[in-house]
């Protein structure tokens, strides 16, 4: 499974790429909307974006449709740190799975298995 | 609710609601952080019990993390504080630059803020009578528009300058001419009325002006609307 982790926060990103890491599950790290297009643009595939919502310049509902129409294929997951009925309705519309911040870890692997289909346990897991 | 009290009673709860919301938004991406980096120390402990390595430097990697985003929290709640605490008083005397220290700090929250630059303010201090929640408000509402169609990378420099005796003038540069005809909105006009502060729109300069009165007459009728020569409303 090869994920992209887009958030504007970058420590936490790349705490959560590590994690990821340390559970044989490959993460790349991008800050901004548009280095996360900019890769997928260049041709770049990944099974699964797991996206926030709100970040400066092109953000993650916004992101989320553009990569999806260049890989179809692509699934996602929002992640945010907003609470809001409405940003829920809005999240829960446009990506299969909407995780309010701070994560659980083993949420997120249960959703990123969800959304692609691969099991957690099929991971070459090295925890 | 048609009742213009009553109006800015809510349009004022309403601001008091978003600044909130934005602090709480800050709070929870770096009680993330500080999730995620506990989470990776778990990790690890678990990782060295079963007698794997694990990096010195990634310890102290992570302990680092964890205390700059326990700084950065202290740094948020004192700035929801001093927002908390800026309802305290109706009417007071304030200093400019530290009502604009703390808006520059709140529309810091913004997804969209960008670059500002509070220049220093040479004596006499900027200091005058007013209801620093509802200045708070609009120096607010205008630092956000400035940022919202500002160009990328551009700084917004803030400064102060005296008008005669009878008020100071908050100063925008650097802001985005062909903007400035859709600012002030409603809610943000009738809070400026309410408190005498009027608002002049510079296009071609780029240039955004509040001008607050020394001081402010508790129960002075709302002012008409008067167009500067560039156009602008005050």
């Amino acid at each position: 499974m090869k994920v992209l982790l887009v958030d504007d926060e970058e420590k936490f990103v790349r705490m959560l790429a590590r994690r990821l890491d340390l559970r044989g599950i490959q993460a790349e790290c991008v800050y901004t909307g548009a280095e996360a297009l900019s890769l997928v643009e260049k041709g770049e595939h990944f099974d699964v974006a797991v996206l926030d919502v709100k970040m400066p310049g092109l953000g993650g509902i916004d992101l989320r449709r553009k990569m999806g129409e260049i890989d179809p294929q692509m699934k996602f997951v929002f992640v945010t740190g907003h609470g809001s009925d409405i940003d829920y309705k809005i999240g829960a519309n446009e990506a299969a799975f909407y995780l309010p911040k701070p994560l659980n870890i083993d949420e997120l692997i249960k959703a990123l298995g969800k959304v692609t289909g691969v099991s957690p346990e099929d991971t070459d897991s090295q925890h | 609710m048609d009742n213009t009290q009553d109006l800015l009673q809510y349009e004022s709860l309403a601001f008091f609601g978003k600044i909130n919301a934005s602090i709480s938004h800050e709070l929870k991406n770096i009680m993330a952080i500080i999730s995620e980096t506990a989470g990776l120390l778990s990790d690890l402990s678990d990782m060295a019990s079963t007698g794997s390595p694990v990096a010195p430097d990634m310890l102290t990697s992570c302990t680092a993390s964890i205390a700059e985003e326990i700084e950065r929290g202290f740094a948020t709640i004192r700035q929801m504080n001093r927002f908390s605490h800026s309802v305290d008083t109706p009417v007071q005397s304030v200093n400019l630059a530290d009502v604009l220290a703390l808006v520059i700090h709140l529309t810091g929250y913004l997804s969209f803020a960008g670059k500002v630059r509070l220049k220093p303010c040479e004596a006499p201090k900027p200091v005058v009578l007013t209801c620093p929640f509802l200045l708070q408000a609009i120096t607010y509402q205008a630092l956000a528009h400035a940022f919202k169609t500002a160009e990328a990378e551009t700084e917004i420099a803030v400064s102060f300058q005296p008008r005669n005796d009878q008020a100071w003038r908050i100063v925008l540069t650097g802001i985005n001419g062909t903007e400035l005809q859709d600012f002030p909105d409603t809610i943000t006009r009738r809070m400026a009325q309410s408190i005498g502060v009027t608002v002049h729109g510079d296009s071609p300069a780029g240039r955004l002006e509040l001008e607050v009165p020394q001081t402010l007459e508790i129960g002075q009728p709302e002012q008409s609307s008067t167009a500067t020569p560039n156009g602008s409303e005050g």
